[in-house]
């Protein structure tokens, strides 16, 4: 045992004073003349004396309570685990929960957890058993309940800061889990953060069991300033036969002093073409933005950065260009054709940029394999199939992934060779009747045609008049998606191979409804192409933990993952390589890094790589702290569950250590239930005596 | 009574008149024949002048013819002479203790300036009713003397104003040599802390009731020494001797009172038995309550003595 203030303990030698005068019988700390001492010295000796102790247990009581008392400000403690654990009983079963959020980059609070958890495993005894569990987003256990201690050691030494974002949640949902099932009588979960607003929302349910101590080791700094990138947004112009792209950085300052001469750099495909220096008011954002770009023939990669600040993780933000997101459209109309009967349609695909969709019509005459070569559509506008090697292309098409879209207008005339393709069978033109009209009366809003007419007020699709249509027989029930308000089929879709085959029972021009005329046209015909076109809006990045379907990923970008190519692999921003298994038509990559990843497809033809551009949450830049004891009361449901300890920057300096096992308080409790105690045994002899 | 008044005479000031108003109306009567020259109150030890007849007794030539009873001698036809019991004055003297002891106070006077009022009142007293008055103040020895002397009052208060108390005392030798002083028999008071042993006391005391002196003891203690009201542990140190010893009061304090009682009730007994009046005055008690207690008591006996 040792001592913090151990001048203190000579207080144990003026202790020991008044007891040695009081048997040696040498004090004189009052003198009083007396005429006469004849008749004090007549009285026997011993009764004269005040060497007499008169009650032993009582003077021993105020004894230990004056030592105790002593060693309580001599702020006593162990140096040794094993001695702690004596002391304590022993038998500790202790979960050190390890924020690896990667706020905890910010300065040196990661260096100063990992100092924390180590000391707290030296100072556990060889009863004792410690778990790590290291938590983000998420939490995971490593050295479950080990005795062996130097494996939570390598454990912590092993740790890293990760990408994610706080959540305490699960952390302490899993520490919950453990004390929980411990034996031992002494728990305690230690939580080891920087205690960020974010990642407690008062949600999380997580009540510890009477028992179970949660001590909240609080690693922030007083103050702190962060700049952040929070994100890039694109205003996208057609230039020449490109995209001409201006890239606007959206920055914020988290910090209670202004920023000035931020530096931001906008970089592509790894080099720097544009800087700008910011000044930034305090708790306040500022938008920057960068010349214009041209995006050519394949993907760029681009990253803005701004200059170093204490955390490093959110001063880059990393996205992925494509040039102009095209979708081929091939509208086959009948030989003979109303001129207008297409011109509806055109005219709503010209209109776009997320898909550009890219439009071609030709009469089922020249529709060949050429003609589908590298379409993603074909809508056969009030026409018949093509018949022969057409027909059998056109099926080919829609197996390997194309769309059709089958208007079934006036002159459509489908012979059975090709008409296996549809999801059912029509019959002749019907009539509703003299001055009446059909309505959509049925829509499937949870099919992605219809979806984004789900929200109020994003488009009546009721208020469309169909005065006549196909009746069409579906073979399954379930491949209606709209019907008519007399319950005949409006829409119904049939997947065909990797491909999609959509049969609309009217025409998509004003001669039998006036949907044309109506604003859901245009949102509605773009929904039906990008539907058949298996379309997915690019994303310019994603966020780290996030999982990524691959193979979406590779549609979205005119490529398709081939049977025949061997998994792909990715190459993450650190540079392992990571393959990916591919299951059906699902590819999943889990980000777990922030940068660039790249997607290669080994046994294809052409190894272009696919970049994918992953940042970090940048929620977690805010740096924002709750109050540690609020959490341990919310999670203990005790108010001021344990004493927070505190940041940490060497290893065990005795006060730290004073500090955390604060034996002076045991001491000091003692020493005042003795010291009771003696009042109350001298008070009953006192009376006792009278 | 606490604070002396400036006088021709210095001693003068231990006369307090508030004292003597209350005593005034008793006599310090000898309680046995006292030896004197004038008429006094005391009874002489020879027959004269007085008014209290004593006896016949038959003419003898050189008897003064005037002291024959003319009466009787027509009813028996013989010279008788008239005797009466003579009064007379009496040698008052003060034995003054002003060992180192007197001079202890527990916070209103000392027993020294006690006594000295004492002695002072009981002198001016004694000679206002025509005694001799005298003073002989010791510790280990004898240190001043003023015979009596009716006459010698003033001197008698001189030498009770510079009485120091600086030395330790003792009873046995001082008092022994001042048999010499008293050869007429008189009255004495002595005032002492008497802290003897009861036997040398009395061995001191009893030669002048010996001498045939009528002597009163007057015993002057401080409350303190009474009551022995210390609390703290402390170390008391002999005022005499010098010597310390540490002592915690509240344990013997019963123990104390009882030895002090026992003390003064041992000496109470024994000066009885020699016929000797014994009191014992508190410094804490005003010192005319005391003294008119003591002499009431003391007239009261002599009468019933007679």
């Amino acid at each position: 045992m040792t001592f913090l203030a151990p001048l203190l303990l000579l207080g144990l030698a003026a202790l020991g004073i008044p007891v040695l005068v009081h048997l040696i019988h040498r004090e004189r700390d009052q003198l009083i003349q007396f005429p006469s001492l004849m008749f004090l010295e007549r009285i026997p000796y011993r009764s004269m004396r005040r060497q007499k102790i008169r009650n032993w247990p009582l003077f021993l009581l105020r004894c230990v309570a004056l030592i105790l008392l002593i060693l309580a400000f001599a702020r006593p403690f162990f140096t040794s685990a094993t001695t702690v654990a004596g002391a304590l009983g022993g038998g500790r079963e202790i979960v050190l929960l390890l924020d690896r959020s990667y706020s905890m980059g910010y300065g040196d609070r990661w260096q100063r957890a990992q100092a924390f958890a180590r000391r707290e495993v030296n100072l556990l005894g060889a009863n004792d058993r410690a778990t790590l569990v290291l938590f983000g987003r998420s939490a995971e256990a490593s050295a479950r309940s080990a005795v062996d201690h130097a494996s939570v050691h390598t454990a912590i030494d092993r740790a890293e800061v990760g990408v994610g974002i706080t959540r305490f949640g699960p952390a302490l949902q899993l520490a919950k889990g453990i004390l929980e099932q411990s034996e031992l009588t002494e728990r305690e979960a230690i939580l080891i953060s920087d205690f960020q607003k974010n990642g407690w929302s008062g949600d999380e349910a997580v009540t510890f069991e009477e028992g179970i101590v949660l001590r909240p080791v609080s690693v922030d700094e007083s103050d702190t300033s962060n700049i952040t990138v929070t994100s890039v947004a694109f205003e996208r112009e057609p230039f020449s036969a490109a995209e001409q792209v201006t890239a606007l950085a959206r920055l914020v300052n988290r910090s209670s002093l202004s920023a000035t001469n931020v530096s931001v750099a906008l970089e592509l495909d790894g080099r720097e073409v544009a800087k700008r220096l910011v000044d930034i008011e305090a708790s306040a954002t500022a938008t920057v933005a960068f010349d214009p770009f041209i995006v050519g023939e394949g993907q760029l990669r681009g990253t803005v950065r701004i200059g170093d600040d204490a955390l490093q993780q959110d001063n880059a933000f990393h996205f992925t260009l494509l040039s102009g997101q095209l979708v081929s459209v091939l509208i086959v109309k009948p030989d003979v054709a109303n001129p207008d009967s297409s011109l509806y349609l055109e005219r709503a695909l010209a209109i776009g940029n997320t898909p550009t969709f890219i439009t071609e019509a030709i009469t089922v005459r020249d529709l060949d394999v050429n003609a589908l070569e590298g379409r993603s559509v074909v809508i056969l506008n009030d026409t018949a199939p093509p018949v022969g090697s057409a027909g059998d292309a056109l099926v080919d098409f829609v197996s390997a992934g194309g769309g059709v879209l089958a208007v079934l207008g006036e002159q459509v005339r489908w012979t059975s060779e090709v008409s296996d393709i549809l999801p059912g069978s029509f019959g002749a033109p019907t009539d509703r009747g003299s001055n009446r009209s059909n309505v959509l009366g049925y829509v499937d809003y949870s099919h992605q045609v219809f979806d984004v007419f789900n929200a109020p007020r994003s488009g009546d699709l009721s208020s469309a008049h169909f005065f006549r249509h196909r009746p069409f027989t579906v073979t399954n029930p379930e491949s209606i998606l709209a019907r008519f308000d007399d319950g005949s089929v409006a829409l119904a879709e049939r997947r065909l191979g990797q491909g999609r085959v959509l049969v609309w029972t009217s025409t998509l021009d004003s001669y039998w409804n006036d949907l044309a005329l109506k604003p859901v046209y245009l949102p509605f015909v773009h929904q039906v192409v990008k539907h058949l076109a298996s379309y997915v809006e690019p994303t310019e990045w994603y966020t780290t933990a996030q999982v990524l379907n691959v193979a979406s990923l590779y549609a979205a970008s005119g490529r398709r993952l081939e049977p025949k190519h061997d998994d792909p692999v990715a190459v993450t921003p650190t540079g392992e390589r990571q393959p990916i298994t591919v299951n059906d038509s699902s590819a999943l990559l889990e980000l777990a890094h922030q940068g660039f990843y790249e997607l290669h497809t080994p046994g294809g033809d052409i190894d272009i790589p696919l970049a994918v551009a992953v940042n970090t949450d940048r929620s977690e830049s805010d740096l924002t702290t709750l109050d540690p004891q609020e959490l341990a009361g919310a999670v203990t449901g005790r108010a001021g569950a344990a004493t927070p300890g505190h940041l940490v920057l060497h290893e065990q300096s005795p006060k730290e250590i004073e500090g955390q096992q604060a034996l002076w308080r045991y001491l000091l409790v003692v020493a005042l239930l003795l010291l009771t105690a003696e009042t109350v045994l001298s008070n009953k002899l006192s009376q006792r005596a009278q | 009574m606490a604070t002396h008044k400036h006088t021709l005479v210095p001693g003068a000031s231990f006369v307090d008149p508030k004292v003597l108003a209350r005593i005034g109306n008793l006599e310090l009567l000898a309680r046995t024949i006292v030896d004197g020259f004038i008429n006094g109150i005391h009874r002489a030890s020879y027959l004269g002048v007085s008014v209290d007849f004593a006896e016949h007794r038959g003419y003898t030539p050189g008897d003064d013819i005037r002291r024959i009873d003319w009466r009787l001698y027509a009813r028996t036809d013989r010279y008788y002479v008239k005797e009466f019991e003579a009064d007379s004055n009496a040698n008052f003297s003060v034995i003054l203790d002003v060992s180192k002891s007197m001079a202890f106070s527990s916070g209103g006077l000392s027993k020294l300036d006690y006594a000295k009022y004492l002695a002072a009142s009981l002198s001016y007293f004694a000679n206002k009713q025509r005694d001799r008055v005298g003073i002989v103040t010791f510790d280990s020895e004898i240190l001043e003397r003023v015979p009596s002397s009716a006459k010698h009052l003033d001197l008698v208060f001189h030498t009770i104003d510079r009485a120091v108390a600086g030395r330790p005392g003792q009873l046995g030798d001082p008092l022994f040599r001042m048999t010499e002083f008293f050869k007429r028999r008189g009255v004495l008071a002595l005032i002492s802390d008497f802290y003897e042993e009861p036997d040398t006391i009395l061995e001191a005391v009893k030669q002048f009731r010996a001498q045939g002196h009528d002597v009163m003891v007057f015993h002057v203690l401080d409350p303190a020494e009474v009551e022995f009201p210390y609390d703290a542990a402390s170390s008391f140190e002999d005022l005499e001797s010098g010597e310390r010893i540490p002592i915690v009061p509240e344990n013997l304090r019963a123990q104390y009172r009882k030895l002090i009682k026992e003390h003064t009730s041992t000496l109470a007994r024994r000066f009885t038995e020699q016929r000797i009046d014994y009191a014992v005055f508190n410094t804490s008690t005003p010192i005319d309550h005391a003294l008119f207690a003591f002499l009431s008591a003391r007239e009261r006996l002599l009468r019933v003595r007679r």
